[in-house]
């Protein structure tokens, strides 16, 4: 199964974090379901074309905050998610996005007011 | 983290990993040159990139590691082993070889025929793998060696070499000249070896491509020395291409080129600077405290390894080439 990750070269953000960034997305969104098998990891990283090294260090990253498991000779599957830890990993994961958007902007010249006033005005587009 | 201090340890070796080969202070004089002083070892269970210009020392290295050359000084070990003159067979057992171009003694040979004759060498042979990789890639087992086409017989090449269950697999140059099609098979074939247990590869390329595609790390060779040994996504994020446009702010511009990681600075006729950096965190905030907007790209395989060539120069002192 391919697993829709991107990877970003214009990004200062290291690889094996924009990796775990989309795919902690993937399933706490709930795209990537419970009990979903993941490529093998010589399989993923030459999807990714990036080195085993880094979806070595995702895989165990992602175990250890509890969304992945590995079963010796079966592989990597997705794990349940309590609907507590969606709800907060999904606002970390908007804050972060947010925050790089607002790093964007400053860099960019804009103020605070000119921020919330687009803001604002791409929400009320939406309704 | 300290920076310096991951680099140098990427130079001698990946630290916290087996090594199947280890180089210490190896020299060879060639016809031309030197090859050497080498030092360095390869990391086990993982694909290793070796990539330089023709004539810098990579086939030597090669010919060496299958011990079809001696090293005129310094000592190479295999698996924690030394040898004295010829590699013992037990040895050789364990090391595949495939290079650019297949040797012509096999031409009057089928590939099943072949393979009978190569299985003898390898006491692990595996026919059914064998067997099955002819079959998934399309090479035919009962035409002459001679009569098939260069993909399929590089295919063969392949198939032998990993049927034979060795433990380190050295290419040479193994996809030169192939099509696309064959190509593409050749990474599906060493991407599954590489998931069926203890193997270690290390190959030598100038497709991009391939490292992209099959590489964990990347050795980088140099008028006959190794500049270092990198993980390829370390790499692919060292150097950054920074743009900026500081205008007539002399004092932010002084700021900005006294920054760490510098290689290059290119001022453009219209203001405009290009920089190539591998810390363009610390040039990007430096750029927005004067109110500078700055532009950050990723760069090209190529390009990258031209900055690492001269952030080597750099290094050791010889100054850069343009």
């Amino acid at each position: 199964m391919r697993i829709p990750v991107q990877i970003n070269e214009n990004s200062a953000e290291p690889l094996y974090r924009q990796v775990e960034n989309q795919l902690r997305a993937l399933i706490i969104s709930g795209q990537l379901e419970e009990g979903t098998l993941l490529p093998s990891i010589r399989e993923f990283a030459s999807d990714l074309k990036c080195s085993v090294i880094t979806v070595r260090r995702v895989y165990q990253d992602m175990e250890n905050e509890g969304l992945l498991r590995t079963r010796q000779g079966t592989g990597t599957f997705v794990t349940r998610v309590e609907q507590e830890t969606r709800t907060r990993m999904g606002e970390e994961n908007i804050r972060q996005l947010m925050s790089e958007t607002i790093n964007r902007s400053y860099s960019l010249g804009w103020n605070r007011q000119q921020l919330e006033q687009l803001f604002q005005e791409i929400l009320d587009t939406r309704e | 983290m300290n920076r310096t201090t991951t680099y140098d340890m990427k130079d001698i070796g990946a630290a916290d990993m087996e090594s199947v080969i280890v180089l210490k202070d190896v020299c060879k004089g060639r016809r031309q040159h030197m090859v050497g002083p080498l030092n360095w070892s390869l990391p086990q269970g993982c694909i290793t990139a070796l990539v330089g210009e023709n004539g810098t020392g990579k086939s030597t290295l090669l010919h060496m590691l299958l011990r079809t050359l001696y090293p005129d000084r310094g000592e190479i070990s295999w698996f924690g082993q030394t040898v004295e003159g010829e590699m013992p067979l037990e040895l050789r057992q364990q090391i595949a070889y495939v290079s650019e171009k297949p040797s012509r003694e096999e031409d009057r040979m089928t590939a099943r025929k072949a393979a009978q004759f190569r299985s003898q060498w390898y006491p692990g042979w595996d026919q059914q793998q064998f067997e099955q990789m002819l079959q998934a890639f399309d090479v035919p087992a009962d035409a002459l060696l001679s009569k098939i086409s260069k993909g399929q017989r590089q295919k063969f090449e392949l198939a032998a070499a990993i049927a034979a269950q060795p433990r380190l697999l050295l290419l040479d140059e193994p996809s030169s000249g192939l099509d696309p099609f064959a190509w593409k098979d050749m990474i599906v074939m060493l991407n599954q070896a590489m998931e069926q247990g203890d193997l270690t590869i290390l190959i030598t390329t100038h497709r991009m491509e391939e490292v992209q595609r099959l590489a964990d790390y990347v050795v980088l060779m140099h008028e006959g020395q190794i500049c270092g040994m990198q993980e390829k996504d370390e790499l692919y994020q060292q150097w950054k291409e920074v743009w900026i446009n500081p205008g007539q702010d002399v004092q932010a511009l002084q700021w900005l080129r006294e920054c760490p990681g510098i290689i290059e600075w290119d001022g453009k006729p219209d203001g405009s600077v290009r920089i190539i950096t591998s810390d363009a965190q610390t040039l990007q905030q430096t750029a927005e405290e004067s109110g500078i907007i700055t532009q950050v790209h990723g760069l090209e395989w190529e390009e990258l390894l031209s900055c690492w060539v001269k952030d080597h120069h750099l290094k050791t002192g010889k100054g850069a080439h343009s």
